[in-house]
């Protein structure tokens, strides 16, 4: 009897010991807010990452395993898609918008350019199931990703279960998302004290802070808010923008306004990526404003700045290149899995 | 020795909550109107119904979500289900039935639940089970779920094969379309049944007007109060 009691002990805890996967805690960087995201609903584990980075890098998520999401968000661009204006998703079909970076997702409090999405978790499916970009349904991934040989193995590692739902997928993927933090450009390092910045850049940042950080609010350099900056409609593609989800005329033309790190890497700029250079973006603010009556409060005033001074400004601008962001290993197409 | 002790304190719990409380399940039963009713097995894709017109809808999908359900004495609440989400899809009638359990004691006369999903839930992370968005009623391109989807054909609609698609839902004010519905509801061991009378929604709707509604906003608002129309728990079958 005892013998048995003490098998069935020993074989629980061995079970529970197994259960108990690293639970990883997220660090937020000094001085920088307190995330949106709330991680006691979705804990970080390094087996959940790991499934979320090899389901980021997978092309099975499209409909013809054709595009993944590195397709258009690629780590060396601060997971961007560079010099497209607007990304080709599958068949070659082109989108209407200019993808975005994806950093420190976790101070995010809505997505897309016009904050359709409310959650980071819900993000992927917009992309998963668009006609131009993956075309495919969110039930006939799980059901590819049980069929497949890897997967229901690497489910079972991340949640102890190797039956596939449509929550633990967007978990993960949401969990490789939040670990794409960029904290290390020249700027923190200079706010650390561990560096500074020469004069051009201390300029740069004089003249940053006096025009742009209303909006491209620091640490972050966003404030999460939407705003019309002041592009003339393109009119062959009639965004309206924000106002497409209120349905408000008060949200007319307004996009979110973008973080700029790593802006050095991730052109095209704006929402249609209509600029491919920093200087075409300062010459806008500076020339270009289209006024209307949803123009953003701060650039109703006009910004003057000589080209001297644009120039300063951009080199502020890429003291916000992260390299250890853009070369990171933990990022990159995990192989060992994927192989 | 311990074992049938623990075995014995098992089975008497297990009995003493058997017959503290009892499940009555609430059954969703869709149908054209007070005269035609579809009791059993509903498979709508091989149904078509009339509408007054004589105009032959076929429905092919009905789905919606059931929330928040309580149970009222008079004006008191008597019981509050918890965590009270149920996806109802008339093609599969194990959906069909809700079980709630009840405390043998209590009484009650009036039954409350939404049609839809709360505002919270909409803009929480990603949930499992009935909530799970590959059950296909989450918005893809927006967040928030589709409270109703109903898709059928009928020859009014001047559109690919006459199709129409109802995805209503959205939970921004002002275009909130999370509708409570409250109907008088007794104990019977047997079950509640809740009848969705779709005549009430289809002849509202001008099909040949009014077909594709996949947004939020003023029409899918103005479809939700109907929508909480067509819900009653009496029905005089001729």
């Amino acid at each position: 009897m005892k013998k048995l009691i003490v098998l069935l002990l020993l074989t629980s805890l061995a079970f529970s010991a197994y259960k108990v996967t690293d639970i990883l805690s997220f660090v937020v960087p000094t001085g920088w807010p307190t995330p949106a995201y709330d991680f006691t609903q979705n804990p970080l584990s390094t087996d959940k990452i790991a499934l979320g980075s090899a389901l980021f890098y997978d092309p099975i998520l499209s409909r013809d395993s054709t595009i993944s999401c590195a397709t258009c968000h690629s780590p060396y661009s601060a997971f961007t898609h560079i010099d497209h204006p607007f990304s080709h998703g599958i068949d070659n079909k082109i989108g209407t918008r200019n993808a975005p970076a994806l950093m420190n997702l976790a101070w995010s409090t809505s997505f897309m350019w016009d904050g359709a999405i409310k959650h980071l978790d819900m993000q992927a499916l917009a992309p998963m199931s668009n006609p131009d970009e993956m075309d495919e349904s969110l039930k006939h991934i799980v059901s590819k990703l049980q069929h497949n040989k890897r997967y229901p193995i690497l489910f079972f590692k991340a949640f102890s279960d190797s039956t596939i739902t449509g929550e633990h997928t967007l978990k993960a993927i949401s969990q490789f998302m939040l670990t794409l933090v960029s904290c290390n450009a020249k700027y923190d390092s200079v706010l650390r004290k561990e560096a500074s910045f020469t004069e051009q850049e201390t300029n740069g940042y004089r003249l940053f802070r006096a025009n742009c950080a209303s909006c491209h609010k620091e640490p972050l350099f966003t404030n999460n808010q939407f705003e019309n900056n002041g592009l003339s409609v393109d009119t062959s593609l009639h965004d309206m923008g924000r106002m497409r989800i209120t349905q408000d005329s008060a949200n007319y033309l307004q996009f979110k306004v973008p973080s700029l790190r790593n802006i050095q890497f991730s052109y095209p700029y704006m929402h249609d990526g209509r600029f491919t250079r920093l200087q075409q973006v300062l010459n806008h603010y500076t020339n270009g404003i289209t006024r209307s009556k949803t123009l953003s409060k701060p650039l109703q005033k006009s910004i003057v700045l000589s080209s001297n001074e644009k120039v300063d400004i951009i080199a502020f601008l890429y003291t916000l290149t992260d390299k250890t962001f853009l070369n990171n290993e933990r990022f990159a197409y995990p192989k060992n899995i994927l192989q | 020795m311990r074992i049938p002790i623990l075995f014995m304190l098992l089975v008497s719990t297990t009995f003493m909550s058997a017959q503290t409380t009892r499940i009555i399940p609430l059954r969703f039963i869709p149908t054209y109107d007070r005269n035609h009713t579809l009791t059993e097995g509903i498979h709508l894709q091989d149904s078509s119904f009339y509408s007054n017109d004589k105009d032959s809808i076929e429905i092919r999908t009905l789905k919606f979500y059931i929330s928040g359900i309580q149970l009222y004495m008079d004006s008191a609440i008597v019981r509050k289900e918890t965590n009270s989400y149920h996806l109802i899809d008339a093609s599969n009638e194990q959906t069909l039935s809700v079980p709630l359990t009840i405390p043998i004691v209590t009484d009650f006369n009036r039954l409350l639940f939404n049609v839809g999903i709360d505002s919270t839930t909409n803009v929480m992370g990603v949930q499992g089970g009935d909530l799970d968005p590959m059950r296909g009623m989450y918005w893809t391109w927006q967040s928030g779920y589709i409270n109703f989807k109903m898709e059928g054909n009928s020859p009014l609609c001047k559109t690919r094969d006459h199709g129409f698609e109802f995805h209503i839902g959205g939970y921004h004010y002002p275009y909130n379309t999370f509708q409570c519905v409250s109907l008088p509801a007794y104990k019977a061991k047997e079950g509640i049944n809740i009848y969705i009378l779709l005549k009430e929604l289809l002849s509202t709707l001008d099909l040949a007007r009014t077909n594709q509604i996949m947004t939020p906003g003023k029409e899918a608002l103005w479809i939700s109060k109907v929508i909480k129309k067509c819900f009653t728990t009496f029905l005089d079958i001729r």
